[in-house]
């Protein structure tokens, strides 16, 4: 007689949080699925559904590894966990001794639902150094733009209809929430709110796959959306369509706005952004008139060097449109009754000194880095001059290498540290120049508690089956490594001690939780219009220091920065550096991202490989004829920091001046400077600055190169130089 | 179980590759081996997605996808021109299967069907989408159609694929004139 059973779980094959079903038959899983009666009404995308074969995966990573050999020689010896972990901690304790705690970097990739535990091992050893990778130009400038306008740390849009009204415009904003997002679990939730939508407007330099149902597609210069949504204002204020009683009441220097809107009328945003004058008007008119709207921003905004004005500019535009805690618009929903879960990162805070936070790397320059609190790009420069005080780097499920602009640059700057030590499921790239390697559970080994970015709610994860050899969940490893290096702070007799812990608020405990599958505040139990009630401030409004949503932002005036958002030009490109784009005629993006991949993820497993074996770079027929490139040849797409390879797909939906290539292709099947950069975006961009100010981000979507055919799949070894 | 039909929706489908997945997930269709990462031709897909376009036509974007998979024709011509008849229909549900042992491998079906459907498995035999037909009998949707995040497949009865139309068409032709929620 087989046993078969089915474990309900939460996915995190991004971000994650899709509730699925797993069915498993004598120890192997044969089946997976969405969980109909979860949030996400049993849908599960590509990349979670193949997960099926990410589990016995014979590149797994089964027991812990040192290294024997040199750096990157790949030559290792297994070791137990017991030595793993001194390695890994006595180096931590000996560097803190010699240097002090910001020596230490404890860092994380996108994470999976997981950031409390890095915060948390992190603040607990005292580092203001934690949390370099490419926060800075993902997700983290919106974050905090969003925290000095509104007091609150993010506005999600309301897809839910929960206050009565769905969203009657939508504006999806350099996103692709429709099939490619680290919280792939809005994306249902966005194609069901669309059936319900009047006007949606498409910013993107692409056709992307909505764009046949958009009114309205502005077909936006990489790099310029900060003109776009200024221009916006300057046709909702001057036509007198903003929403009158919400400004008069609840925000705060809509005059200085004002005023400074008035530098981009239409004609100049269209100069600018390259989009139509008429249309930009068009979409103004329709944002402020076909209330209640949401925006919905991707990543695009971040990875510029003005990510805060741009993220500014676009949430001032949903703040005088009204867009704000009604239903329909964007909401700051209340946390799930465990209370906000990141808590358990956050609450330790207070343990790294002033003293010590006033030496963290870059933040004399870029203040407002929060979470990832070292500016990463200075850490790397840093260290390549051999002046940096980090010395060890503890990664955990994260690629530098990948992640972050200048990749050559960035490996010669991480061989400087003292120690890197990698927690993962595979040999990655990063691991590949570490000393130590730790085995990590994928999901469907794991127990935890999971964390929604939008923070309604709470998933569990349920063990289906067992980790591959020795290989530890990700909860253990950071129990392990905090009891050993700071055990005041985690002084949990056992993992699940540490669970209870966390879901102490809601009075229940990880095994009852484990039971319920999801905690989450929704329907009627989500409050809209809190800033009309005591919810943030007694009498009303918004947990910012004026009380007001800040449209003039008094948090960035005294950090020294513009408190209005304005446009800078990309740092590259036609207007900022006319001579280079003589040689570098073409525009280049690294936003391309494939449905079926998360960053490095996935390009390993069969049946996703199988469906874009190899990279794809997109280029308008009419450059690929003037270059003798036709569909699927390799093209070497080449900028003044290096060239890469990609196969050419034709793609006529976007500017012939426009080349997107596909970010973060991992060649996981090879080896060394092979895996590393024959396809990677990041050989190509750059990691000088100017910066962002505020959150120190770098250009990744508007940079300039040219392009040439390859002769021949193999035309060139690809090594270090 | 009632007859069943299959409706794709070109407008709303995004080419996310989750039924593609999900169909291998459910039929095993092809081998779980790191070979054939790149090992080319590629696994056996019963369903495939394929883009149209992008075109810009007078300022609108003329772009579509489109799941190629069995349709389950009443009329089926690959049925018709099997020469060793082992394609045949359920008689209840109207979904065309096969019946490998029959099969030759011959790939008529192909030469017929007009929709260019079939696959052929690591034999050469005819392999198609089946509905899922035993998880419709358990009550369940199909996996392509569960898994969706769009709500761009639905499996169901002609008759509740013609209703489903005409809503929508009625929504949209009264958001054109102008006349919704005043009826």
């Amino acid at each position: 007689m087989s046993e078969k059973k089915i474990v309900k779980t939460t996915c995190k094959s991004c971000h994650g949080g899709c509730g699925c079903l797993v069915t498993v038959d004598d120890g192997v899983i044969t089946y997976i699925e969405g969980d109909p009666d979860s949030l996400t009404k049993g849908t599960m995308c590509a990349k979670g559904l193949g997960s099926i074969q990410h589990i016995n995966h014979p590149d797994r990573l089964r027991y812990p590894l040192k290294r024997v050999g040199a750096r990157g020689e790949g030559k290792w010896q297994r070791t137990s966990w017991d030595e793993a972990l001194e390695l890994v901690t006595g180096k931590m304790r000996e560097l803190i001794k010699k240097y002090g705690p910001n020596a230490i970097c404890n860092t994380q990739g996108t994470g999976r639902g997981y950031n409390r535990y890095t915060a948390r091992l992190g603040n607990s050893i005292g580092s203001a150094n934690r949390g370099i990778g490419s926060s800075h130009t993902c997700y983290f400038p919106r974050l905090k733009a969003f925290e000095a306008t509104f007091g609150v740390y993010r506005l999600y849009c309301d897809y839910h209809g929960w206050g009565g009204e769905y969203p009657k415009t939508h504006i999806s904003w350099g996103k692709q929430l429709e099939y490619s997002n680290a919280d792939g679990e809005q994306s249902v939730w966005f194609h069901e709110a669309l059936k319900h939508a009047k006007n949606l407007i498409l910013v993107d330099p692409r056709a992307t796959a909505i764009a046949n149902r958009a009114n309205l597609w502005l077909q936006i210069r990489p790099g310029t959306d900060a003109a776009l949504a200024l221009g916006m204002m300057h046709v909702i204020i001057n036509e007198s369509l903003y929403d009158k009683e919400f400004v008069s009441n609840w925000t705060y220097g809509f005059n200085q706005l004002r005023e400074r809107v008035q530098e981009y009328t239409p004609a100049r945003a269209s100069e600018i952004t390259w989009i139509p004058e008429e249309k930009i008007i068009r979409a103004a008119r329709m944002f402020a008139l076909d209330t209640p709207g949401v925006i919905q921003t991707g990543e695009a905004l971040d990875a510029t060097n003005n990510s805060t004005g741009t993220a500014r500019a676009v949430m001032c535009l949903m703040a005088i449109t009204g867009n704000v805690e009604r239903p329909g618009s964007m909401m700051s929903w209340m946390a799930p009754p465990t209370g906000p879960i990141a808590l358990f990162g956050t609450e330790l805070e207070g343990n790294v000194s002033p003293e010590n936070l006033a030496k963290g790397i870059g933040l004399d320059k870029h203040k407002c880095m929060d979470f990832g609190r070292c500016h990463t790009q200075t850490a790397m420069k840093q260290l390549r001059e051999g002046t940096c005080d980090m010395k060890m780097l503890h990664e955990h499920g994260g690629n530098l290498l990948f992640s972050i602009a200048n990749t050559p640059g960035t490996r010669e700057a991480l061989l400087n540290l003292e120690f890197i030590s990698v927690a993962e499921q595979f040999m990655s790239s990063l691991a590949e120049i570490a000393d130590v390697v730790l085995p990590v559970a994928h999901w469907l080994e794991e127990e935890d508690i999971w964390d929604e970015h939008a923070g309604f709610y709470v998933g569990a994860v349920n063990r289906v089956v067992n980790p591959p050899g020795e290989a530890w969940t990700t909860a253990k490893v950071y129990y392990e490594l905090g009891r050993r290096v700071a055990p005041k702070f985690w002084p949990w007799k056992t993992l699940e001690g540490m669970f209870d812990y966390q879901l102490k608020k809601a009075n229940v405990t990880w095994k009852e939780f484990s039971k319920l599958g999801c905690l989450a505040t929704k329907g009627k139990d989500q409050k809209y219009y809190k800033y009309k009630t005591d919810f943030w401030v007694k009498g009303g409004g918004f947990p910012t220091p004026t009380k007001k949503v800040e449209l003039y932002s008094t948090v960035h005036e005294k950090l020294g920065y513009d408190p209005l958002p304005a446009y800078v030009e990309p740092n590259e490109s036609y207007y900022s550096t006319p001579e280079l784009a003589k040689e570098y005629p073409l525009i280049l993006s690294t936003g391309g991202r494939i449905p079926f991949y998360f960053h490095t993820q996935y390009s390993n497993i069969p049946w996703l490989r199988e469906l874009g074996h190899y990279p794809r770079v997109q280029i308008h027929p009419e450059t690929a004829d003037r270059h003798g490139i036709k569909e699927g040849d390799w093209v070497w797409i080449e900028s003044p920091r290096g060239r890469i390879r990609q196969r050419a797909n034709l793609f006529a939906g976007m500017d012939p001046r426009l080349v997107i290539v596909q970010a973060s292709f991992c060649y996981w099947e090879k080896q060394g400077a092979e895996k590393l950069l024959t396809s990677n975006a990041n050989v190509l961009t750059s990691d000088d600055g100017p910066y962002d100010g505020p959150a120190g981000s770098t250009s990744l979507r508007a940079l300039l190169c040219k392009i040439y055919k390859a002769e021949g799949k193999d035309d060139t070894e690809v090594r270090f130089s | 179980m009632t007859r069943k039909s299959v409706f794709r929706d070109m407008d709303l489908c995004v080419n996310c590759k989750a039924c593609v997945v999900a169909c291998k997930v459910k039929h095993r269709s092809s081998p779980h081996v790191m070979g054939s990462i790149i090992a080319e031709p590629r696994g056996l897909n019963l369903i495939q997605v394929y883009p149209f376009g992008p075109e810009i036509k007078n300022d609108k974007v003329i772009q579509t996808f489109v799941g190629i998979a069995c349709m389950h024709c009443e009329d089926a011509a690959c049925l018709k021109v099997c020469p060793s008849s082992a394609i045949y229909k359920d008689p209840q549900t109207c979904i065309t299967l096969v019946d490998k042992n029959r099969c030759l491998g011959c790939k008529a079906c192909l030469w017929a069907c007009p929709f260019g459907a079939p696959s052929y498995d690591e034999n050469g035999k005819l392999a198609l989408c089946d509905l899922c037909m035993d998880r419709l009998q358990e009550g369940k949707k199909p996996a392509c159609e569960a898994a969706c995040q769009a709500r761009a497949i639905f499996i169901g009865s002609p008759e509740e694929i013609k209703e489903l139309r005409s809503r929508a068409a009625v929504k949209r032709l009264a958001e054109s004139i102008g006349q919704l929620g005043l009826g």
